[in-house]
């Protein structure tokens, strides 16, 4: 094939990616608010990826906060503002690093998981079976999985925002000699609710794209174990370029709000 | 069998390729109340595919395919449960939903279309059961079962809507003789004692020996016979070949 045709061929698959993902992203909304729920089934994915996923959450979230406050007392040190380590702290969290880091490491855990098991029941002609049976895979396999992003990852990240925060006084104790208490006024002192719900906010459009392109990826698996794979690892990049390219317009966005 | 007979399957000039690779290149079929076709071909001839189209689980690139009155792509996917509710189609490998028991496989259609009391549905599932010769199973996980088990829990699943309709897509591949003449044994009690319409996909010759009224033979996207298997071995060409080559001699 030409150089031209294979260009073609690209393009023309990169486009169709994102009409299916689009397509898929209406009717999940659709179905998103229109009942029936299973809720038992909601409840289990919230288990299988908030409740196992919150270890995860709080290591990174901690080991975060503490280097933070490392780097950031040594910053500060030269203008002789050590003592606003909390503000910096607090405000870096839960704005921005709190979402972030917490939807890049556990929507690369959950996105991989959504993916891999919604890819191995495409290529084992279970979600055939599905529609064959009268059933619709989007609202059986994508929407509990959905509603437990959306539930879970908020969640997630309010621990990575405590935990953080807690890993900044550790330091701010231990190595910068303020007491918890002055810490934490600190760190309260310019938070507002604002701040949370900016930080909140940007966690819930990260929850939909990481389960939107999990479920689209697993859905559209072709060709057996190989192809689950490579579904997978399509998963766990595209979750990490999203969160990334989203993250500037969501910050934008709040900013303007 | 009764030309009178209505047909419940009608398949028009059916093309479907993937990429350049045509797989149908114009087949039409139709089959008749009660009647059990036999689509035989090699591996890869486009068999399954076919019967995908039937089940509306594949859109034709050309082409029409009625089942039961219903013109199956012209159908929204919400309507098309109507057709797949009387539709069942048995997968190659049964398909069975990993992250359910035998019994919750079973159960799945009837928790999804009919409003049963749990202990119904139970009751239910336990007569499927029995009847596919897996009593005492509902409690197992599809990966305990063996193959020849599979395939019986997916035709007790197929059963459980009471089709007027049932897809079996290659039932005895990849499995032992003897539970290859045993789950062939059930498909055909299965006709006999429901009166279901069956299309059956498989390479396996004593399956059509067995249940086939016609058989159609898939080469090339086309189809090269449609008829008894005797005349197919009478004839000239590959599908005398094929029959042949599986034992059968008119």
């Amino acid at each position: 094939m030409s150089i031209l045709g294979q260009l073609y061929d690209r393009t023309w698959r990169r486009v169709r990616h994102l009409g299916g993902v689009a397509l898929l992203g209406e009717r999940v909304v659709v179905r998103l608010v229109t009942p029936p729920w299973d809720g038992r089934e909601i409840v289990r994915q919230i288990e299988v990826m908030g409740v196992r996923s919150t270890n995860l959450a709080a290591v990174i979230a901690l080991f975060t906060g503490m280097v933070m406050a490392l780097q950031t007392a040594y910053a500060l040190a030269a203008f002789g503002a050590k003592l606003y380590i909390g503000e910096v702290i607090g405000l870096s969290l839960v704005r921005e690093l709190g979402p972030v880091l917490t939807a890049l490491m556990v929507g690369g855990r959950v996105g991989a998981g959504i993916t891999a098991e919604l890819g191995s029941m495409t290529v084992s002609e279970q979600v055939d079976a599905m529609r064959s049976l009268g059933a619709d895979p989007v609202r059986k396999l994508v929407v509990p999985r959905m509603w437990a992003l959306l539930i879970g990852l908020p969640l997630l990240v309010v621990l990575a925002d405590v935990t953080g925060i807690i890993g900044g006084m550790l330091i701010s104790t231990w190595e910068l000699g303020l007491t918890p208490r002055f810490y934490f006024s600190h760190v309260l002192r310019l938070m507002g609710y604002s701040d949370l719900f900016s930080g909140l906010g940007k966690s819930v459009f990260f929850a939909f794209v990481i389960g939107l392109i999990a479920s689209y990826n697993g859905l559209s698996a072709q060709g057996g174990a190989d192809g689950v794979g490579r579904a997978t690892t399509d998963t766990v990049v595209a979750v990490a370029i999203s969160v990334l390219v989203l993250d500037f317009f969501l910050t934008k966005m709040f900013l303007a709000l | 069998m009764s030309e009178e007979r209505p047909v419940v399957v009608s398949v028009r000039d059916l093309h479907k390729a993937f990429g350049r690779h045509e797989v149908l290149a114009g087949v039409s079929l139709d089959v008749r109340h009660g009647e059990t076709v036999v689509v035989l071909g090699g591996s890869g001839e486009g068999k399954s595919v076919l019967l995908k189209h039937i089940n509306g689980l594949l859109r034709p690139d050309v082409g029409e395919v009625e089942v039961l009155g219903y013109p199956v792509w012209s159908l929204p996917e919400d309507e098309l449960v109507e057709v797949r509710r009387r539709v069942s189609y048995i997968f190659q490998q049964g398909a069975l939903f990993d992250s359910l028991s035998v019994g919750e496989n079973v159960a799945f259609p009837l928790r999804e279309h009919m409003r049963l009391s749990e202990a119904e549905t139970d009751e239910r599932v336990e007569t499927l059961l029995r009847r596919v010769g897996l009593a005492g199973t509902r409690d197992l996980a599809p990966s305990e079962l063996s193959g020849g088990m599979r395939k019986r829990v997916a035709v007790a699943r197929g059963l459980a809507m009471e089709p007027e309709v049932i897809l079996y897509d290659e039932p005895t591949a990849g499995l032992d003789p003897l539970t290859g003449v045993a789950v062939t044994a059930l498909i055909k009690e299965v006709t006999e004692t429901t009166g279901a319409t069956s299309l059956v996909v498989t390479h396996d010759l004593a399956v059509a020996r067995e249940l086939a009224d016609r058989v159609v033979f898939l080469k090339d996207g086309q189809f090269r016979f449609i008829g008894s298997l005797a005349q197919a071995a009478r004839q000239g060409g590959p599908v005398a070949e094929f029959v042949r080559a599986g034992g059968f001699h008119a």
